[in-house]
């Protein structure tokens, strides 16, 4: 008998629970993608965003630590870390802001393409969301789900305070409901990862 | 704004009042005000702290009226920091008040003898100089609390701390924000020590009785304010982003970027970032019953500003602002919002400049005095400037001196002045601006990101990596008109993006003045008043190689992104060439 690689828990929350998950995407989840497409193609197809949001709303866009410029000409590859966020203020917030007028204002921080990142297969990839994007996509990447590494993922939920468990109407680990104080304890995650995915129960 | 208030403070008998009209000064207010002044009438080899300095305050051009984020108040002097001409400016409600009395300036000169400490009162009866010897070494928010005994609470308060009056060089001018907290501050140059030289504590401006500044053309004035109202309010930026995070907002984007000064410089990318972030800040602010979303003078429609408050619910200080979060934080290693929020506010009570504080601080970490990241270590070197023993007058005077009296090597200042939280190497052109600019290093000084919409010096190919000193020429040259208006540099990024916000500017300008301005006409100012500066500091005795960063820029890479900064002196020599 395997072992499976990853736990899976579904959590249905009221909405305004779902702040409590922002400090994750700004550290940043692994989510998984198909690879060998481009960040529009993954922004658009893959995570299925209108291309009219991602234009006036994804204004600023790093891969692996580099702004991007050309979503379209952008390949992600193995073990990329995407950040997203809005637009910034600042001359710095203006200079990183793609295909922006101060673009040439960032030298080296501007992504390069190279061959690598065409490489075709499934993978994960490390999705951070800052500022205005952390209210507007959470929820967008909670439903499709999101994984964590086991001692993060058993320190978020050992951390929740009453209120969240009192905003939270269903758990099911693996298929089984289950009850909050189960989160206190350190058996309920025996995989090195956790695959958590998110309803809001206030959505239409 | 008919009038200028001159104060000589070293006048025989005790101090005296002159007014007069604005004559060879007419039509000019904020920084093209202090700089011109300071420009014609000090001699540039003066000593800062000498009677032969000025200090200017002059309100913005717009200010007093009911344009909306015209609140930006301009002080000006030669700069006992760095020697330069310096302008440093800040919001709170000084501006309008002192608008609205009717001064485009007050000019404190002269130096008294003896050592009385003096507060001036400014009001609808005129201007009283008046020696409280009781305000001798309090600082801001005692002081405040003090004055609104006597004062009140409809007024405005102008004051310095005890760094101030200790003559500190990182020392700055508070001024009071709508509830009266001394929390927004003309931080950069050591402009609270010239204030200090002068012996002058405390200024109170008071504007009962006086009306709010009418404008020569009110219909079509009330109708272009509507308009850039609407335009800062649909900006994603002015109208979402810094409302819900304030300036913080940039810590995690600056990380990312690897472009946020780790541990005085040595990293482009801090392990804490999240834990400082704005996000994480405003977060806290909301739970913790402060507000993330406040205006620090009437009239703001960014609200750009905060309360932060403690755990249990008590107010500690205002929204410490990304710069301050970064000297305080990434540069020295430290994590904790709540430690960051405490040195923020006694940065304002003892009336130091939270940047070059901050960087101060970490050249001491540097130097082996505490170590990276021990915030306890940083609050007990900030008392030690609260109380002005040896130490502390050697850490409030800012970062170069602190590399000095501790031998650091590696020292972020140019012309002596801290630089701010953008690292210059993988951000070339805000290196050059920081290396050029007649103010030491500022990230203000080319940060009004409009240049596309005035065409200054023609368009720039963004997509060219060659151009940082053109664009940087660009950025300085509207940065100064924009600071000579009054308005928030924060407008800059709805006039970027938005035309018709940019054309509600200058009809704002324009209704108010009666007259027709246009894009050439702000590119005009700017240059007028860049001009005026760099020909101070010339007769200064500053020259092109003044304008450098310091070497370990050019020598020493920085991660993630490997870079030196490369812009060439030659192509650095050109940027006030026009």
């Amino acid at each position: 008998m395997t072992m499976p690689l990853e736990t899976h828990l579904i959590l249905t929350l009221d909405s305004d629970r779902l702040g409590e998950f922002f400090a994750l995407f700004q550290q940043g989840v692994a989510v998984h993608i198909r690879l060998g497409c481009t960040l529009e193609e993954l922004l658009c197809s893959q995570w299925e965003m209108d291309p009219e949001y991602v234009k006036s709303r994804i204004t600023t866009i790093f891969l692996n630590n580099r702004a991007i410029d050309d979503i379209a000409a952008t390949h992600v590859g193995e073990g990329a870390v995407l950040a997203l966020s809005g637009a910034m203020p600042g001359l710095v917030g203006a200079t990183m802001r793609r295909g922006g007028f101060y673009a040439a204002m960032r030298g080296a921080m501007t992504y390069r393409e190279n061959e690598d990142a065409r490489t075709q297969g499934c993978s994960t990839l490390r999705l951070k969301l800052f500022n205005l994007l952390l209210p507007e996509l959470s929820l967008h990447f909670l439903k499709r789900g999101i994984v964590l590494e086991r001692g993060r993922a058993m320190a978020f939920f050992r951390e929740r305070e009453p209120e969240f468990w009192s905003g939270c109407h269903l758990a099911l680990l693996n298929g089984t409901q289950v009850t909050p104080h189960i989160f206190s304890t350190t058996e309920w995650l025996t995989t090195e990862h956790l695959m958590l995915m998110v309803n809001d129960r206030n959505a239409p | 704004m008919e009038k200028i208030a001159r104060i000589d403070m070293g006048a025989a008998g005790g101090p005296k009042v002159t007014e007069e009209p604005v004559g060879q000064y007419a039509g000019l207010g904020g920084r093209a005000m202090t700089s011109i002044v300071v420009a014609t009438e000090v001699h540039p080899l003066a000593h800062p702290l000498g009677a032969e300095n000025k200090l200017v305050i002059s309100p913005g051009m717009l200010s007093g009226s009911v344009g909306s984020m015209t609140g930006r108040l301009s002080v000006g002097c030669k700069s006992p920091l760095t020697g330069t001409i310096k302008e440093s400016n800040a919001g709170g409600q000084a501006a309008q008040v002192l608008a609205r009395i009717g001064y485009a300036a007050i000019i404190l000169e002269g130096k008294p003898e003896g050592d009385d400490l003096y507060k001036i009162l400014i009001n609808k009866d005129g201007i009283q100089v008046i020696v409280d010897n009781s305000l001798k070494l309090m600082d801001n928010y005692p002081l405040v609390e003090k004055l609104r005994q006597e004062y009140g609470d409809k007024v405005a308060y102008m004051s310095i701390g005890s760094a101030g009056e200790r003559l500190l060089l990182a020392s700055s001018i508070a001024c009071t924000d709508p509830e009266l907290r001394p929390t927004r501050h003309c931080g950069r140059g050591g402009v609270g020590a010239v204030m200090g030289s002068k012996r002058v504590k405390a200024i109170i401006l008071d504007d009962a009785g006086f009306k709010m500044r009418p404008p020569k053309d009110p219909e079509k004035f009330r109708d272009a304010n509507r308009k850039f109202v609407e335009g800062l309010r649909k900006h994603p930026v002015t109208g979402e982003g810094l409302p819900a995070y304030g300036t913080n907002v940039l810590t995690n984007v600056l990380n990312e970027a690897g472009g946020y000064p780790t541990r005085n410089f040595k990293s482009g990318n801090f392990e804490g970032a999240a834990n400082l972030s704005g996000e994480m800040q405003a977060e806290m602010e909301i739970k913790r019953g402060g507000n993330p979303t406040h205006g620090c003078h009437r009239g703001c429609v960014i609200q750009c500003s905060g309360v932060f408050n403690d755990k249990e619910g008590n107010y500690v200080t205002k929204q410490p602002e990304y710069e301050t979060v970064w000297s305080h934080g990434g540069h020295c290693g430290i994590d904790d919002l709540d430690a960051i929020a405490r040195m923020d506010y006694m940065d304002d009570n003892f009336g130091v400049d939270t940047i070059d504080m901050g960087v101060a601080i970490g050249v001491a970490m540097d130097a082996g005095l505490i170590e990276f990241g021990d915030w306890q270590g940083a609050i007990r070197l900030l008392e030690e400037v609260g109380k002005g023993t040896p130490l502390g007058r050697v850490l409030g005077c800012g970062a170069e001196i602190t590399g000095k009296v501790f031998g650091v090597e590696k020292v972020p200042v140019v012309k002596g002045q801290a630089l701010p939280a953008y690292d210059p190497r993988p951000i070339q052109g805000i290196g050059v601006t920081y290396a050029t600019t007649t103010q030491g290093a500022d990230h203000t000084a080319g940060y009004a990101i409009a240049t596309n919409i005035l065409k200054v010096g023609g368009d720039v190919d963004p997509l060219k990596t060659e151009g940082q000193v053109e664009l940087s020429r660009n950025l300085q040259i509207a940065t100064a008109a924009i600071d000579s208006t009054g308005m928030c540099l924060f407008i800059a990024f709805a006039i970027l993006d938005q035309p018709e916000t940019f054309q509600a500017l200058l009809d704002l300008l324009g209704s108010f003045y009666g007259i027709e301005m246009t894009g050439d006409d702000v590119v005009a100012l700017g240059k007028k008043v860049l001009s005026a500066e760099r020909d101070f500091n010339t007769r200064a005795g500053f020259t092109k190689h003044h304008d450098r960063l310091p070497r370990f820029f050019y020598t020493d890479p920085v991660a993630p992104h490997n870079q030196v900064f490369s812009v060439s002196d030659e192509e650095m020599d050109t940027l006030y060439n026009w």
